[in-house]
Order: structure tokens, then C-alpha cells, then sequence
């Protein structure tokens, strides 16, 4: 309380260097929390990641400095390169069928708006709040062998064929499987950003159009998809970023098989690092998915520089 | 842009075939409805025994019996799990939003060339992946004996939450009207009065939304609380959740139906109970962010 007496004071009263000195101990003691929680919780394990990516460190014993030794058996490593392909076919399947499917149901849920798309809405972003252990519960609610739900409905109308499908255990499939299981979840949020960013077109852009003769489907792909590239195209980011991190979902279906077929950086980081205790591996997929997150971010601040609205 | 130019931009389409609007509006419900039936189809089997399930799944069941439920309960025990989570999000609450509303607040009114390399540090933060420091994270905690703990998952979820949250605050802070702050400052009102008297009143849309969506994020949380927390009576529910998944298989259906209801209910009603909230929160952040 003392301080606040002190400050009552009306400003002109007060020395300038007074003054100077309030507004620095007010700045230090403002920013103070977030700077230590940052630097304790952050910017320190980062700079252990680095060190550690270059050593050879488990649980126990000595580490040992071997420069760059871990990122080469990493690279020349059989289930990390799965692992890379794993992510990067992931991020490009997300780019290429959960964007365009969620423009779809957005655009659908504005230009046919009718008393239930709101309703509409809700439901869709329900699936994105579901946390990934439910979903994964669900997941295999569905698709295991025998006892699931796909499974269970192929033996009632005898599709002896669909019966035969092994949806997470069978190495071609899993992928695709877990991929789709995410699909569900995931484009709850997309379909609420881009809807945001659709209803943001002033009305009058929508008039013209309908005066020159375009139907809902000629100015979702002419006039609503070029205004709204932006905000698409941090999507794609989001899109690709989360691959590269990808974790709960495929460890909580498949634990990243069969063999590697749904193993994800994530998921090989978190072996190394919680089963093998291989401390320094792991640290150095850590240093690989954030160096890959921080070229496709960075893109995207050069995209955004482009258009000249960072704000 | 205010709410009254995009409630002007909702108006309907004139033109357009009615035929077209059948087939879209079909669309979209058999989209939601894939969204819902998973959710709606355990209830087929959770009350079938074993055996009636395997014989007759798709019939109805012969009578209401809730001993799955009781059998999915004592596996899950998602009672002590949903406390911890609780917790863990009350508490990554209180350590993210004011530490991130009190450094916005200087990043947006008392600019300076210090403030400005802190803010860009901070802001690097918002990069960096998790995956990526999870080994000395882990071994930061247990050095500081957070490991196995409640407050060690709250810390780092905070640390990770804190950057974003600051940007938010930031430029939120920064769209305010400055005359209001000086106003108060000529009236004699101190650094700090201002900012909690003035200030964070005039911040409350961006306080829930952070308070909103830092709550989801912590109580969706597997990754931090799966390398942190190793005791069951501090697993959260995500943990508990993921341990049925694993020691218990589908092949009891029934047991393995109940289970999915019970984990899926806390957050279908807390959704339920604030979908408007939580949708109103995630557009707000989706246009600023």
C-alpha cells in the first residue's frame, strides 16, 4: 500500500528521475513473472536440448560429448526415416483433404445458413474438443478387428471382404486409419476459422456477384477463396506444424505401429527418450522437429510479410 | 469489424436452386451425424452382457443392466483423475493469464527498447514445440522434485501457454484507447492502479478468452502429464483414460462401451454447458490470432 500512497501524488510533484525509477521498477515488476517462467521452463531446456542433442547421455552414468554423431545414426536410422516420411505424407494429406473439406462444410454452413447450421456448428467443433484419449477410445471403438463397430457390422450383412480388414493392425491400412480418425477430430476448428473468416466479406462483394450472375458455388471458388487465402494458408502451417509434433493420437491408436506404419517424430522421440533412455537421440529429434516447425513457420511470416498485414 | 456489419453479412442468398440446398443441407447433416453417432453407439452395448453382445449385437438389449458401468468405473476410476485435471487447469489459469495479461500490458503501453528484445524473445516462444524440450523439461523437474507432481504439469503447461497468451494481451492492450490510462495517470492514479483499476477491467474479453481456452488446453493435456506423472492417484483424466485403452481391450464390448461413455461425458457436458462460450472464444481467436 505504501507505493500506492507514493504514486498518488499528482506527476509534476515528483523528481523526473523519480519518476524513471518507478516505471523501471514497474516494467521489472511486470514482465519479472513471465520472463522467469519463459526462462526457467524454456529457454533452459532449450539450451540443455542443444547441448544434449551432441552427446551420448542416458539415465544414468557420464555423458559424453560426440558432436554430431546422434543426428547421423538418426539419418541413416531406418525408423527415423519412416518416422520423417510418416510426418511429412501426413502433412500433406492434411493440406490436401482436411483444408479443402473443411472450405466445403464452411462455406456450406454460410451460404446455405438456415436455423440449423448453427446448430450445425456446434456439433462439428464438438469432435475438436474431444481430448485425443477419448478420441482414441472411440477410435478403436470402431475400427478394431472383431469386436468393433466396422467390424460388427460387416459380419451382420456378411461383407466377408470389409470382415477381413484389420483397420489399425494391418501396415498399408494403419496409416490411413489413424489419418482419418483425425480428420474427424481435427476439422471442427478449421471449419469455425474459416467460417470467422468468410463472414468477414462485406456484404456488398456478395451483391455484386450475385448481380453479375454467379451462383454460391462460382463466388465460393472466384470471389471467397482469393479473399480468404490468407487465413487458408495459415491453416496449411497449422496443418504441417502439427504433423511435424504429431503425438497422442497415433501413440494412443497404434502406438506407432504395426511395424513403423504410423510412427510420427513425436511418437520416436518419446521411445527414445522414456523407454530406451537415450537421452541424447531423443533431444536430437527434438532439435530436427524444431528446426523443421521453424522453416514452415517462418515461410509463413514471409507470406504474411508479403501481404502487408502483420500486425 | 463490429458484430452489426457481420450480422448485415449473414443475409442470405437470393438466388439459387432449392434443389441444391437439399442436397447441401444433406451433406452437412450426414457430416454432423458422423460426428455424433460414435458418441451415441456405445449405448448399444452397455447394457448387454458379454455374451448377448457377441451373439446379438445389433438388437436391443433384453434388460437395463448398469453392472458395466460399475465394472468400467472401478477400471477407469475417472473420478480422481477428473480432480486432477481440474486442478492442473485452475492451475495453469492462475500461472499463465496473469503473467501474461501484466507483460502484454507493458509490451503494448511502456515501450522501450529493452521491452521490445523481451517482447521478441517471448515471442520466439510461441515457436517452439514442445516435443522439443521434453527431455530436460523432464529432467529440470525432477531436479527441482516437480516430477510426479501436479504443480510440475501446471508449470510447464504455463511456460508454453505464457507467450501466446502475452501476444494476445498485447495487441489487445494496444487497441485500447491510451487517453483512458493517461486520464487516469493525470488524476493521480500509480503504475498500478491503473492497470488493475483501469486497465484489466477494460481487458475482460481477452481475460475469457484466455481463461477459456487455456482451460481446454490444459484439460486435453496428454504429452506433459504422460512424461510427468507416474503415481495413479495423481494421473489426470487423459492418463486414466489412456490406461484403460491399454489394459483393457475391446473384446468386452460391453465393459469397453461404458468405459468410452463415462470418459466422454465430463467434457460433452462441460461442451454442452458452454458451446456458445467456447465458439465465441475460438472466433475471436481465430480473427486476432
Amino acid at each position: 500500500m505504501d507505493y500506492d500512497i507514493l504514486l498518488g501524488k499528482p506527476a509534476k510533484d515528483k523528481s523526473r528521475k523519480k519518476q524513471m525509477r518507478e516505471i523501471i521498477f514497474f516494467k521489472t515488476f511486470f514482465l519479472l513473472p513471465a520472463v522467469l517462467f519463459l526462462a526457467v521452463f524454456m529457454y533452459y531446456p532449450i539450451k540443455e536440448t542443444f547441448q544434449l542433442s551432441m552427446m551420448r547421455a542416458s539415465g544414468l552414468g557420464e555423458s559424453v560429448f560426440i558432436g554430431f554423431e546422434n543426428y547421423v545414426r538418426l539419418f541413416t536410422n531406418e525408423e527415423f526415416q519412416s518416422g520423417l516420411i510418416n510426418v511429412f505424407r501426413w502433412a500433406f494429406w492434411s493440406v490436401v483433404i482436411q483444408i479443402p473439406l473443411s472450405f466445403f462444410i464452411a462455406f456450406s454452413l454460410v451460404a446455405y445458413r438456415n436455423k440449423m447450421t448453427n446448430g450445425l456448428r456446434a456439433v462439428y467443433y464438438l469432435a475438436s474438443v474431444l481430448p485425443s484419449a477419448i478420441v482414441a477410445m472411440l477410435g478403436r471403438f470402431m475400427f478394431a478387428p472383431n469386436f468393433g463397430i466396422i467390424a460388427s457390422i460387416s459380419r451382420k450383412f456378411n461383407w466377408v471382404w470389409l470382415d477381413k480388414v484389420d483397420f489399425l493392425g494391418d501396415p498399408r491400412i494403419a496409416f490411413w486409419s489413424v489419418f482419418f480418425v483425425a480428420t474427424w477430430a481435427y476439422i471442427g476448428f478449421y471449419i469455425v476459422y474459416i467460417m470467422a473468416n468468410i463472414e468477414q466479406i462485406p456484404v456488398d462483394i456478395r451483391e455484386a456477384a450475385e448481380l453479375d450472375g454467379a451462383n454460391r458455388w462460382q463466388y465460393a471458388i472466384h470471389i471467397v477463396l482469393p479473399i480468404i487465402s490468407y487465413p487458408l494458408r495459415i491453416i496449411a502451417v497449422l496443418c504441417v506444424v502439427g504433423s511435424l509434433k504429431l503425438f497422442d493420437l497415433p501413440y494412443l491408436l497404434t502406438g506407432g505401429g504395426p511395424g513403423h506404419a504410423t510412427k510420427t517424430l513425436g511418437i520416436i522421440l518419446y521411445q527414445q527418450g522414456f523407454v530406451n533412455w537415450q537421452y541424447g537421440k531423443a533431444a536430437a529429434i527434438g532439435v530436427v522437429i524444431f528446426l523443421l516447425s521453424l522453416i514452415f513457420t517462418v515461410a509463413q511470416f514471409s507470406w504474411q510479410r508479403k501481404e502487408g498485414d502483420i500486425g | 469489424m463490429n458484430d452489426a456489419m457481420v450480422e448485415k453479412n449473414k443475409k442470405d442468398f437470393r438466388t439459387g436452386s432449392w434443389f441444391s440446398g437439399v442436397i447441401i443441407n444433406g451433406i452437412l447433416i450426414l457430416l454432423a451425424l458422423s460426428v455424433i453417432i460414435p458418441l451415441l453407439l456405445p449405448w448399444f452395448f452397455v447394457f448387454k452382457t458379454r455374451l448377448e453382445c457377441s451373439y446379438n449385437p445389433w438388437s436391443l438389449p433384453t434388460q437395463i443392466r448398469w453392472s458395466n458401468f460399475a465394472e468400467a468405473w472401478t477400471a477407469i476410476r475417472i473420478d480422481q483423475g477428473l480432480i486432477n485435471t481440474v486442478i492442473v487447469c485452475l492451475g495453469a489459469i492462475a500461472c499463465t493469464v496473469p503473467p501474461a495479461a501484466m507483460a502484454g500490458y507493458i509490451f503494448a503501453r511502456y515501450r522501450s527498447k529493452v521491452t521490445e528484445v523481451i517482447f521478441y524473445l517471448i515471442l520466439a516462444g510461441y515457436f517452439v514445440p514442445i516435443q522439443m524440450v521434453l527431455i530436460p523439461l523432464y529432467k529440470l523437474c525432477s531436479q527441482l522434485s516437480l516430477t510426479d507432481t501436479l504443480p510440475g504439469v501446471i508449470l510447464s503447461l504455463a511456460a508454453f501457454g505464457i507467450p501466446f497468451w502475452t501476444i494476445i494481451y498485447r495487441s489487445f492492450f494496444k487497441s485500447l484507447p491510451g487517453e483512458l490510462a493517461e486520464a487516469a495517470r493525470i488524476d493521480g492514479a500509480g503504475h498500478m492502479v491503473t492497470f488493475f483499476r483501469i486497465m484489466l477491467p477494460l481487458a475482460k474479453p481477452a481475460t475469457v478468452l484466455a481463461v477459456l481456452l487455456v482451460f481446454i488446453g490444459a484439460w486435453s493435456d496428454y504429452l506433459l502429464s504422460l512424461i510427468l506423472l507416474n503415481s495413479q492417484d495423481r494421473f489426470t483424466m487423459q492418463l486414466r483414460i489412456a490406461q484403460f485403452l491399454n489394459a483393457y481391450g475391446v473384446d468386452h464390448m460391453p465393459r469397453y462401451a461404458a468405459a468410452a461413455i463415462i470418459a466422454a461425458a465430463p467434457t460433452i457436458i462441460l461442451y454442452i454447458l458452454g458451446h456458445r462460450w467456447i465458439l465465441r472464444g475460438t472466433l475471436a481467436g481465430a480473427l486476432k490470432g
